[in-house]
């Protein structure tokens, strides 16, 4: 990008400080998996950023010279923005276009399958309007497929071929059949029958039946079609016999429903047809009635033509890149059903420090007593009141232990809560900035106005200042799009297994599973570290403070290793331990960086990563686990209680060297205690 | 349309009476007015089920779109289930919501409803709070729902420990009814049921 250097330094600064940002932009919106940690620093950066240019945007002191010339560079990288974010082949249909596109897939199918236009209707509505499928569905296994599709019943499906000789008999057959077989032969036709839901007796001809057999008056009928209609329900309009789920062919609604009603019938019957159509989707504007069509759903950002709104085909919300649209779903339910109470909860209840419930103060003292476990305490210490006494008040005290109690359940909640809250602000407050910004292109279009109208240079010339507010709009909104993929960015292997759903298109089902075995070693890994942390904990332990301990560990884990550590005062074997239990963690960063990369990491990479991770937890396993087993002899565990002193292993170093194979396996069924 | 639901329901009226159901007395149908657009159900508590022994009171109100929408059906008798509201009486059926069928009948529901008292699906509950206890707790469910029969619709089975429970609080100024709600929801723990009526 090359500045011709016109007049004042700042404007040059502005224009870079845009490109900056720009860049930063065009880089995030590209790179979708990304680490929390550095997600955030680029946020923060981001953050600086957009302040600077807001800061510039605002200040800029319009001189009279500057050329035009200069924002040419930014026209083209905005056109470029566009491209890999805009979803291209799009169509804009009017209500006529789109209907006729539809009839063109109803045409083919039935003229490919000979049956008619309204069953075909009916088997593309069910079938998200894939002609081919149908066909080879339909080709294969007819009875299997119009059962599927709710046209016939399983009953009469089974009674073989017999019953569809063929498919161009089906023509015949499934639309409907005036006055089913059976209620004709056992009556006759002059002599009344009465109709099962009216009851009124009538001639055998005023009935109608669909392939289930179940027969009913027309007059019936037409009602029946005329409150499903006036429900919306169009297309799952289905028999009226009890337990009968045959689905009614538009054809045979259309000729018994009165014709006043046709209308809505059809604009009900639309809706649900482009609802199914994977292509083609509803302008979301308001009062639009524009059918976009485009060749994929892709979550893209597509505009509609005729009024401007613009969103993301795949889901029909709002374009939320780099977020995608489940996850922005549930992002957007969770601010519906959270934020005003989650804020409140955060804002005037604190947890009670005994049962942890969750507690708001009623009233004006702060001598509260829990609900719930009647445990009384200081709302501003959470102490004890017992210790506040009537002497004097003091709990500007000093909170010895803030964290008591953090592994609670409700402790858990209110991280959960304070984590939501950190992500919620920040994209509410984007939001909100994104309001005032809009406000802010107003300030600057009436600025340039009266600069021209000042003979202070052209429109034209000033055109860059729109351009760098609309690119601010553009920023924000992706950054206010990056919180929500932040909140849901965790480190589970159900997290990878979501990424890896999402790559899931690009291959099969097999060719991923590398990826799924190398989640789940690295929960294997993760969790042997996890337990190496009170192994280290009572590594470091004095002696005295252990003498307080032993009993435990060896009543109830039965695990004498730290007790043997210990005791030998064996500093090398100690650093041995932290060593590998550093090196364990770094390799488990690096597994955890290339699995959560995996769409970019190569895959020899990522498996020789796994390799690496598994040696180090084996190592250490071998070392200090499996090794305490084939020295039972040298741990003496005491009889009972914690009072004998532990007798020190002569030399541990050499029960570190482990060797594999015969070794270990000796080892692991060696007796743990003699 | 209304005339086609006053047609079926007259009917219907006549066919429920005729019925080998009526004759045992397990369903019973009555008019409350000429022209057709509210009934009053019975139907006799199944047995082997704590409802047994005890006659339900039904309220059935007919839509004029009738038999093309459901009527609309609630318990008046104050009952212990699952999928019935303790409080409103409403029901969670699917043939009274998107399963109904034109070609059924009133019959057809109250034998439906008689087979849901048999057989409760606390997987789809209306009433929270007893789908709660028949999953975690299906004596005290059973004792529950026994007690209700006997209080609201006749049932045999007396439970003096319950009656005296609720005797301890109606003598503190509290509705029964509201003391019964109480207990039941809190496991008959008289302690809690206290402490939830009276915060």
């Amino acid at each position: 990008m090359d500045f011709v250097s016109t007049g004042g330094g700042s404007l040059v600064d502005n224009i870079f400080l845009l490109f900056n940002a720009y860049d930063w932009w065009v880089y995030y919106s590209k790179k979708e998996e990304k680490n929390l940690a550095k997600k955030e620093r680029e946020e923060k950066m981001y953050d600086q950023a957009f302040e600077e240019i807001l800061f510039s945007l605002d200040e800029t002191p319009i001189y009279a010279d500057s050329g035009g010339d200069q924002h040419n560079d930014g026209r083209d990288t905005n056109e470029f923005g566009a491209d890999f974010e805009t979803l291209q082949g799009l169509e804009c249909l009017n209500m006529e276009q789109a209907k006729n596109l539809l009839n063109e897939h109803v045409d083919q199918l039935s003229s490919k399958l000979h049956i008619s236009p309204s069953l075909a209707k009916l088997f593309l509505h069910l079938n998200e309007w894939n002609v081919s499928a149908i066909v080879t569905a339909y080709s294969k296994h007819t009875n299997a497929f119009l059962v599927d599709n709710r046209v016939k019943l399983a009953a009469t499906a089974a009674l073989g071929a017999s019953a569809i000789p063929s498919a161009a008999a089906c023509t015949d057959i499934l639309p409907l059949s005036p006055s089913s077989s059976t209620s004709k032969s056992s009556t006759n036709a002059s002599s009344p029958i009465s109709c099962p839901v009216c009851t009124h007796p009538l001639p055998g001809d005023h009935f109608r039946s669909l392939t289930c057999g179940h027969s009913f008056c027309q007059y019936c009928w037409a009602r029946h079609f005329e409150v499903q209609i006036n429900q919306g329900i169009t297309l799952d309009i289905s028999c009226m016999a009890s337990q009968c789920n045959i689905l009614v062919p538009e054809a045979l609604i259309l000729t018994l429903l009165r014709p006043s009603l046709h209308e809505k019938y059809e604009a009900f019957a639309f809706r649900d047809f482009v609802s199914t159509h994977p292509s083609l989707r509803f302008c979301p504007g308001p009062n639009c009635s524009v059918v976009m069509r485009a060749r994929e759903s892709k979550p893209k950002r597509a505009t509609c033509n005729a009024c401007g709104t613009s969103f993301c085909f795949q889901c029909g919300i709002e374009y939320h890149a780099p977020t995608d649209c489940v996850v922005i779903k549930k992002w957007l339910t969770k601010c519906a059903d959270d934020s005003e109470t989650a804020n409140y909860i955060s804002a005037h209840t604190k947890d009670c420090p005994k049962c942890h419930i969750c507690i708001e103060k009623n009233g004006g003292c702060n001598h509260m007593q829990c609900y719930h476990c009647k445990h009384e305490f200081c709302w501003m210490c959470l102490g004890d009141w017992k210790q506040h006494g009537s002497e004097y008040y003091e709990c500007s005290r000093y909170k010895e232990n803030p964290n008591i109690g953090r592994e609670s359940a409700h402790a858990q909640a209110r991280e959960a809560l304070k984590k939501y809250l950190h992500y919620y602000e920040r994209w509410e407050n984007h939001a909100k900035s994104l309001k005032l910004e809009s406000a802010l292109v107003d300030k600057i279009k009436s600025r340039i106005h009266s600069k021209v109208m000042t003979s202070s240079g052209t429109w034209i010339d000033w055109q860059y200042l729109i351009e760098a507010s609309t690119l601010l709009a553009k920023c924000r909104y992706t950054l206010q799009y990056t919180y929500p993929y932040a909140y849901y960015m965790q480190s589970s292997v159900s997290h990878y297994y979501t990424v890896i759903s999402h790559i899931i298109p690009t291959g099969t089902w097999i060719d991923w599973q590398y990826l799924i075995e190398a989640s789940t070693l690295l929960a294997k890994c993760r969790y042997t570290l996890q337990y190496t942390y009170p192994y280290a904990y009572y590594m470091q332990s004095s002696v005295s403070h252990y003498y307080t301990v032993i009993s435990h560990i060896i009543q109830q884990y039965t695990y004498p290793y730290a007790y043997y550590m210990e005791s030998s005062v064996s500093h090398s074997r100690k650093e041995l331990f932290e060593y590998q239990q550093a090196q364990l963690e770094a390799e488990i960063e690096n597994l955890s960086w290339k699995v959560e990369r995996a769409e970019t990491t190569d895959r020899g990479d990522l498996e020789n990563q796994m390799d690496i991770a598994e040696k180090r937890r084996i190592t250490l396993l071998k070392d200090f686990h499996l090794s305490s087993f084939s020295n039972p002899t040298k741990l003496d565990i005491p009889p009972q209680g914690g009072t004998t002193v532990p007798i020190s292993t002569k030399d541990s170093s050499t029960a570190s060297i482990q060797s594999e194979g015969e070794g270990v396996r000796s080892a692991s069924m060696a007796p743990l205690s003699s | 349309m209304a005339n086609i639901a006053a047609q079926r329901i007259k009917r219907e009226f006549k066919e429920v009476i005729k019925s080998e159901e009526v004759a045992k007395c397990a369903i019973k149908l009555e008019l409350i007015d000429d022209n057709y657009s509210e009934l009053k159900g019975e139907i006799a508590g199944p047995p082997d089920t704590p409802y047994e022994g005890g006659n339900f009171v039904l309220e059935i109100k007919v839509p004029e779109t009738y038999p093309f929408n459901p009527p609309k059906v609630k318990f008046l008798t104050k009952i212990w289930h699952p999928n019935i509201s303790s409080v409103t009486g409403a029901i969670c059926l699917d043939i009274l919501k998107d399963q109904w069928a034109a070609a059924m009948t009133l019959r057809t529901v109250l034998l439906s409803l008689q087979a849901l008292m048999a057989a409760a699906e606390p997987d789809d509950p209306q009433d929270a709070v007893v789908a709660k206890q028949y999953k975690e707790n299906p004596e005290m469910f059973n004792s529950t729902a026994r007690h209700w029969t006997n209080v609201y619709a006749g049932g045999p089975n007396k439970n003096p420990d319950f009656d005296q429970k609720i005797q301890r609080l109606t003598d503190m100024g509290v509705m029964s009814h509201d003391a019964r709600v109480a207990l039941s929801t809190y496991n008959w723990e008289l302690e809690r049921a206290t402490e939830a009526i009276f915060t």
